[in-house]
Formats: C-alpha cells, structure tokens, sequence
C-alpha cells in the first residue's frame, strides 16, 4: 500500500468555453487502495477521471502512470495508457444492440489490429477470458442476451468485466452507481471491492454517498470547485469536514 | 416596444419585400409598360431597388412608433408581441396581410394565364376525353414489352442505389460534426455538406442530360444520374444519423484503447445500421419513380417507351404503360414500407 502507481501533479483543466473545472491538482494513488473522491456536482470529479485517461485533454500539469506522463503524449501512446486504465462510467456506455459477450470483448480492442476487429476475429483465448470475467461478476448465464434486455445494474457489472478485459493496471469508475437503486448500488460496489481486492486493481471510484464511502474506501480526497479540499481516510470525515465540503446546511443521507 | 430597442432586421426585409411587390404590381397597372420596357432589367431592378429602401425605411418608421407590421407579426419572438392584441382586422398588419395575399393570388392568376374558357372549351374537351379513353381502355398488346422495360427500370433504380451505399457510408462519416472535431475535419466536413446541397438541388433529370452526352443515352447514363443523386441525397441522411448516435458508447469504446476506427465500428455503427438500412431501401423506392421519369429524356427503361408512344398520341399503348408503373410503384411502395417498419 505504499508505492505509488498514479500521481496527478498540479492539474489543470480549463475547458474551451473558458469554464475551470480543475484549478491545480496534486495527490497521489497508491498501488492496490480504493481511492474515492467526493464532491458536489460541478466541482471537477468526472473531468478529473477523464483526464486520468485522456478522454479529456488537461491543460497543464502532470499525471505520473508508470513513469509515463499520461498528460503530455499523443497518438498511440494515449491509446496503449487508455488500455492499462479501465473505466467504467455512470451510464454504464455499453453498446446496446449488441450480446452482453460482444460488450465484453471490446475490452481487447485495444490490443488488435484494425482488421482483425471489423472482422470481429476475436480469438478464443479472449472469449474464454471475457466468459470467465462475466462469471467474476456474476452474471455469465446472460452472456448472449443483448445488453438492453439487462437491468442497470447487470449493466454495470457487464461494464467492470469489458474493463477488466483490458487487463488494466486501475480502474476508474465515475459515478458507478449514481444511477441504481439502493440495493444494486452495493451489488456494484460489492464487485468493485472484489476486483480491488481478489485482482489487486487500484481502483479510483468518483461517489456522491457519504455512506457508501466510509463502507468501500481506503482512502479519500473531496474535491471542491476544482480544488482538493481534503485528503485522509473515510473516518476522518467529521460533519464539521462534510459541511465544509458540500455546502452549510447540507445533510448527509444514509443509503442501506 | 419601448423595453426593447433592438433593430430586427428580418422584420424590415420582410415588409420591405412586400413593397416592393405591391409598388411595381402598382406600377405595372398604371404605366401599362411595353415589352422592350418590361426587359430592361437595369431600369427595373434599380426600380425595384428603390421600391424595396421604401417598403423597407417604412416600415421601421411604423415599427418605432409601436404599431407592429406583418413583418414584426411574423419574425418577432414571442415575448415581445402583445398578449390582449385587437382583433386582426383592426391592425396594420392585417390589412397589410389581406393586401399583400389578395393582390398576389390576382397576378397569379393573370400570369398562369387561368382561363375558365380554355377550360370548359368543348374543342379542348374533346381532346382530353380521347385522350382518357384511350388510357382508359389499355392496348395489353405492349405488355410484355411494357414489362422488359419497367424490370429494366427496377434494375437501373436497385444498381443506383446498390452503387451509391459505399460511396455514401464512407462520406457520411466524414461529413458528421461529432467525427469531424479538428479544424482540418471541419474544412472537410463545410465542403462536403456544401457539395451534397449543390449535386442533390440539381434535379436527377438534368443529370440524366449530363450523362447521356457522356455515355450516350440509355440506362447507364439513367443509372448513373439516380447514382449522382443517391450518393449526395443518402451521405446527408447517414451523416445526420451519425450527428444524432449518443455520446455514451463512444466514450465506452475509447476508454478500452479502441483507435478511431474500431470506435467508429464499435460505437457508432451498431447505433445507426438499422436506419440506414431504412433509408436506404427508400432511397430505391424514390429512385424506381425517378427513373421512370428520367427514361422521359432517354435514360432508358420504361420512361424511354412512355416517350415514344406519347410522341405519336397511341394513347391506348400510353394507358397500358401508365399502369403498369403504377402497379409497381405501388408495390414497391408497399413492401419498403412494411420492411422499414419491421426494422424500427
């Protein structure tokens, strides 16, 4: 737990129409923790992850994976850093017309040839692999249903095993389950302990429930309006620190 | 008005044009001006000119002062019109309306020389009955020519449209705002929107010209026409798809490390196959009805027989002809109808 995978150094996001979504962001992701963050909406969460992975661009600063700067490359490096940092999103972003097992094949995407893929050549090393992942989840009987047929958060589990597929060093997860009911919600976030902990997959989980923070993380940074506002473990989070983070006034609701 | 002083342009332009159009209509009435006067183009458009500063300057004298034109009617938004406004014919604009429209149903009628003579004259009559007698009682002595030749038609719309599908996939793509992000992409994507809006308000059958002096007349020049059209007219369809795909997936297949063209086969196109398919199985559909009017100016097929028998007024063989197109149109018509529905 003490060897750094990931450090984000001083990053900044400002996006076109001038919005500053991060304003200089510095901490550090330890090899093999749950790091979750918090914050209000709006105060940089998701662009922090998509930074993390370049879906965004960051506009300056440093982002430490492997002794890479994520940050700086360009072209295939971005793609070959995307395939060692999962993600999974809070609308699942499954392809919806397609089988569940088909979904968790394109994990491998990265890795193939461009013909290879428009073939759909996938080999059957991969298919057994993303078979044995979907049982990890729990969810292999339904791996040739097509993923709308699936509820939320069947989804969300096919979704962790298309990024384990990946074979990723951490997963980033934005709001994994700010779109399912209470009850899935910890099925989800269940897993996501399970892949932390069974796989030894950093995990970088963007959460809006206090509750379930203190259940799942190891640690925790609150980011507000593009700031990091606290770093510590999740019982260190007193209501004095929760008021100062979401707001005066806020309440803190329970989710069992 | 007063909380708003902002100059709207549209109004101006718009009223502007309706004087224009009631002056020279004036103008014409009461000058009663000769031939060599109505083709001087210089002297009226600089008349018109002036016709339309006044409509135009007019117009926003009125408008400052409050009253609202029809222009003010038409093109202001909404928060800014009156809620408890008079009924319309106690306000400028609607006079203003009821001038404008009468006055031009007026010289319409004058300029399509509308004749209720020409109409019921009893010569005319005549014609038009043996005409549909003629229609009316087929010659089926033409029909397995008739039929050669609208399978011929079939063939030349399906080949069209079969031909057009790649070239159209591949420009889609490069014609959608969402693929096209970089500014070198956008430059791509202005010219070829651009292009499709030139090619497609060229009508199929000036193509059908075009290329009958290129590759002589018959149904590879028809083909070739309906192919022009289909690629401009389909690219725009698919690339309005492509803007309208939802963003989830595309994010989804990058963050596997998909490069941009697994994304564009992962993420995009399981989104839009199926109205593609729709479109492009209407797009045949459209193409079967234009060539048969393209066969009119020897694209081939059953256009190039209607021709030739309307060129010597056989009107039975006509009648024969007209009902097969219309047996197949409606055939077509249905079974792309009913297999567009099944692939919602």
């Amino acid at each position: 737990m003490s060897e750094t995978i990931l450090s984000v150094k001083n990053l900044i996001k400002t996006y076109d129409n001038g919005t500053k979504a991060l304003k200089g962001i510095s901490f550090d992701v330890k090899r093999g923790e749950f790091l979750v963050v918090i914050g209000l909406s709006g105060s940089g969460k998701s662009t922090l992850l998509r930074c993390m992975n370049r879906l965004h661009d960051p506009t300056s600063g440093e982002i430490l994976f492997n002794g890479t700067d994520v940050a700086k490359i360009k072209g295939r490096a971005v793609l070959n850093i995307r395939k060692k940092i999962g993600m999974i999103f809070q609308q699942f972003n499954l392809i919806p017309r397609y089988s569940v097992l088909m979904n968790v094949l394109t994990g491998r995407l990265g890795g193939m040839s461009s013909f290879k893929s428009l073939f759909g050549l996938f080999t059957a090393e991969d298919k057994a692999q993303a078979l044995q992942y979907l049982k990890l989840v729990g969810i292999h009987e339904k791996a040739y249903l097509r993923a709308d047929q699936l509820s939320g958060g069947q989804q969300q589990r096919v979704a962790i095993a298309r990024a384990l597929t990946q074979r990723p060093d951490v997963l980033l997860a934005d709001e994994p389950v700010a779109s399912l009911d209470p009850a899935t919600c910890h099925v989800v976030m269940d897993y996501l302990k399970k892949v932390n902990q069974e796989l030894g997959i950093t995990v970088v989980c963007n959460l809006h429930f206090l509750s379930l923070v203190r259940q799942y993380a190891t640690r925790v940074i609150a980011l507000k309006a593009g700031e990091v506002v606290f770093e510590g473990s999740p019982e260190d989070i007193t209501d004095e620190w929760f008021q100062k983070i979401y707001g005066e006034g806020a309440k803190e609701v329970h989710v069992h | 008005m007063s909380t708003n002083k902002t100059f709207h342009t549209k109004p101006r332009i718009f009223d502007g044009v309706n004087a224009l159009f009631l002056l020279l209509v004036a103008t014409v009435v009461i000058v009663k001006p000769t031939d060599a006067q109505l083709l001087d183009l210089k002297f009226n458009a600089m008349l018109a000119a002036l016709y339309f500063a006044i409509g135009f300057g007019l117009s926003w004298l009125i408008s400052s002062k409050g009253t609202f034109t029809w222009g003010d009617q038409i093109f202001k938004p909404l928060h800014l019109k009156n809620p408890n406004a008079a009924s319309w014919y106690k306000t400028l604009w609607g006079w203003q309306a009821l001038i404008v429209l009468i006055s031009t149903l007026v010289v319409g009628l004058i300029m399509t020389k509308f004749s209720i003579y020409e109409l019921t004259n009893p010569d005319g009559i005549d014609g038009a009955l043996r005409l549909f007698g003629g229609i009316f009682n087929p010659d089926w002595s033409i029909l397995p020519r008739a039929v050669n030749n609208i399978i011929e038609t079939i063939f030349m719309a399906f080949m069209a449209t079969v031909l057009a599908i790649p070239f159209a996939f591949v420009l889609s793509f490069l014609s959608a705002r969402n693929v096209m992000k970089s500014p070198m992409g956008y430059a791509v994507y202005m010219f070829l929107r651009t292009f499709f809006n030139v090619v497609r308000s060229i009508e199929a059958l000036i193509w059908a010209i075009i290329f009958s002096v290129w590759v002589g007349i018959g149904p590879f020049a028809g083909m070739l026409a309906l192919m022009v059209h289909s690629i401009a007219s389909l690219a725009k369809q698919y690339s309005e798809m492509v803007e309208s795909v939802s963003d989830g997936p595309i994010e989804g297949i990058q963050s596997t490390g998909a490069n941009q063209l697994q994304v564009v086969w992962f993420a995009i196109v399981p989104q839009i196959i199926l109205p593609y398919i729709s479109f492009t199985i209407y797009r045949w559909d459209i193409n079967v009805r234009m060539a048969t009017i393209i066969g009119l100016v020897g694209g081939g097929g059953i256009g190039t027989l209607l021709i030739q028998y309307q060129g010597q007024a056989m009107w039975p063989q006509v009648g024969c002809i007209v009902v097969v197109i219309a047996v197949v149109v409606w055939i077509l018509d249905q079974a792309s109808a009913h297999i567009r529905e099944a692939l919602k």
